[in-house]
């Protein structure tokens, strides 16, 4: 059956090339969404900022989301297809109270982005099951090495950032995110907030209530999503900053 | 893996006789950044490139080259995540191993196991096979070893070797270098002076990476601040 080598595009064997095309067809969809998503880290605080966009007025609103709590220390953002990221959350749920029932402590942020990024190497290898079509975004303030951000895309790769992105602008926020790395290290909560706004803002076009914020800071830290009203805050004092 | 829907193995033979899927791992491995392993009298010294996409990413946590048994060590070319993967179980192996025998695995069952792994993924049902090859590093009782295990599940021991990328320039600059009674010192500065000579852009202790393991039999990840002592020599 693999004789027909375009059999190569529609389950995940490699391409004469050495590709795997049903990969890359994953990532096209993660960010066939149409949304951007940023997160930095700061001092001591990781923040994550997408944008909202609620497809049609009838939808009650606060049903949309794209970020979940996975611990009371750790949250994430998904940008993808929105059934395949519940599937992800679902399955990090799973995975970070599997642990701390087995082991007796919280898990870390980063050895469960590599367990997400682990399970989704699997449906890279397995023809049986296709890839998840979404990237995650993992913050959490580790009691180790204070804030963390990890990027898990489909193909099971997963890095640690000073500062991430994912979506349809990509490219753009790393771009923006780039020219300022060294500041990052020391910026406090409302600052790592501010910042990631403004990347978001600078990429993308929305108004107050048209993002999503969620945020952890300090060791002893929960992970929380802002409100409306907070993120109106921190909008306009933004354009302050700038006049 | 017996668990997937697909019954029938992907990797079939074709017409001529060849097995298309592992050859085309091979040249999902040829795209892969170089890596190169040096064989010495009293050492073994393996290398890569750390190119990271992003200066966003933290570097500092992040590894290619792995630690597998107290005195052995693997890097690849290709494919991160399917070598995480093989990582983890050379890793369960060699603790089982251990378990049995109360030694540690030697190199070369260690990479007997691991190319056995590989070799299933290229016959069993409904998976394909891992698009990496890896160099094994260790020193046991029969002295310091090289190992390159490819997708396939072949392996040979090597005096030096190079996979990825630059490999076929990196060979030929290696064999032009090797002598058998070569130290492990010296092996260091010829890995990175082969590193350097493939190398886009600048190469600094921050984007090379250097695991060796010597007659004290404890493999180690050089740090930055060893690898510019390193550089600051060979250069």
């Amino acid at each position: 059956m693999s004789r027909d080598s375009n059999y190569d595009h529609h389950i995940t064997i490699f391409s004469p090339q050495g590709r795997l095309y049903q990969i890359e067809y994953a990532f096209k969809a993660a960010a066939s969404s149409g949304l951007t998503s940023v997160a930095v880290r700061g001092r001591d605080s990781a923040v994550a900022v997408t944008q909202k966009k609620v497809p049609d007025r009838l939808i009650d609103p606060t049903s949309v989301t794209n970020i979940f709590k996975v611990t009371d220390e750790i949250g994430c953002l998904t940008t993808g297809i929105t059934p395949d990221a519940r599937a992800a959350v679902q399955r990090l749920r799973y995975e970070a109270h599997e642990y701390k029932y087995k082991y007796g402590y919280n898990i870390p942020v980063g050895v469960l982005s590599q367990r997400l990024a682990d399970i989704s190497q699997v449906y890279t290898q397995q023809a049986s099951l296709r890839a998840l079509a979404c990237v995650v975004l993992l913050i959490a303030v580790d009691e180790e090495k204070g804030p963390q951000v990890f990027k898990v895309d489909p193909a099971g790769h997963y890095f640690p950032y000073l500062a991430a992105s994912s979506g349809a602008k990509e490219q753009e926020a790393l771009n923006w995110f780039e020219k300022k790395v060294g500041t990052f290290a020391e910026l406090d909560e409302n600052e790592t907030i501010r910042c990631a706004i403004q990347c978001l803002q600078s990429v993308t076009d929305f108004r107050g209530n048209e993002i999503e914020v969620g945020i952890v800071t300090g060791k002893e830290g929960k992970f929380r999503t802002l409100a409306e009203e907070e993120i109106e805050g921190h909008i306009t004092a933004i354009n302050d900053m700038d006049l | 893996m017996g668990d997937s829907a697909y019954s029938f193995s992907l990797t079939t033979f074709s017409r001529t006789g060849k097995l298309l899927q592992i050859e085309y791992a091979l040249n999902a491995v040829q795209q892969g950044k170089t890596s190169l392993g040096i064989c010495a009298s009293n050492g073994v010294v393996i290398a890569t490139e750390k190119k990271l996409p992003t200066v966003l990413i933290d570097s500092k946590d992040v590894s290619k080259i792995s630690l597998v048994t107290p005195s052995s060590g693997f890097v690849y070319s290709g494919l991160g995540p399917d070598y995480r993967v093989l990582v983890r179980k050379a890793r369960k192996k060699a603790q089982s191993y251990f378990n049995i025998y109360q030694e540690i695995q030697p190199v070369g069952p260690l990479v007997r196991d691991v190319a056995g792994v590989m070799q299933e993924f290229t016959q069993s049902g409904g998976v394909r096979p891992f698009g990496v090859s890896l160099l094994v590093a260790g020193f046991d009782d029969q002295g310091p070893q090289l190992f390159q295990v490819d997708p396939s599940g072949a392996y040979f021991g090597w005096k030096a070797s190079a996979i990825g990328k630059n490999s076929l320039n990196a060979k030929s600059f290696l064999e032009k270098r090797y002598s058998e009674d070569i130290e492990l010192d010296d092996a260091i500065h010829t890995a990175l002076l082969t590193m350097k000579d493939g190398f886009e852009g600048e190469m600094n202790e921050f984007n090379v990476e250097l695991g060796v393991v010597s007659e004290d039999r404890r493999f180690r990840i050089l740090t930055p601040a060893e690898i510019r002592d390193y550089l600051d020599e060979a250069l």
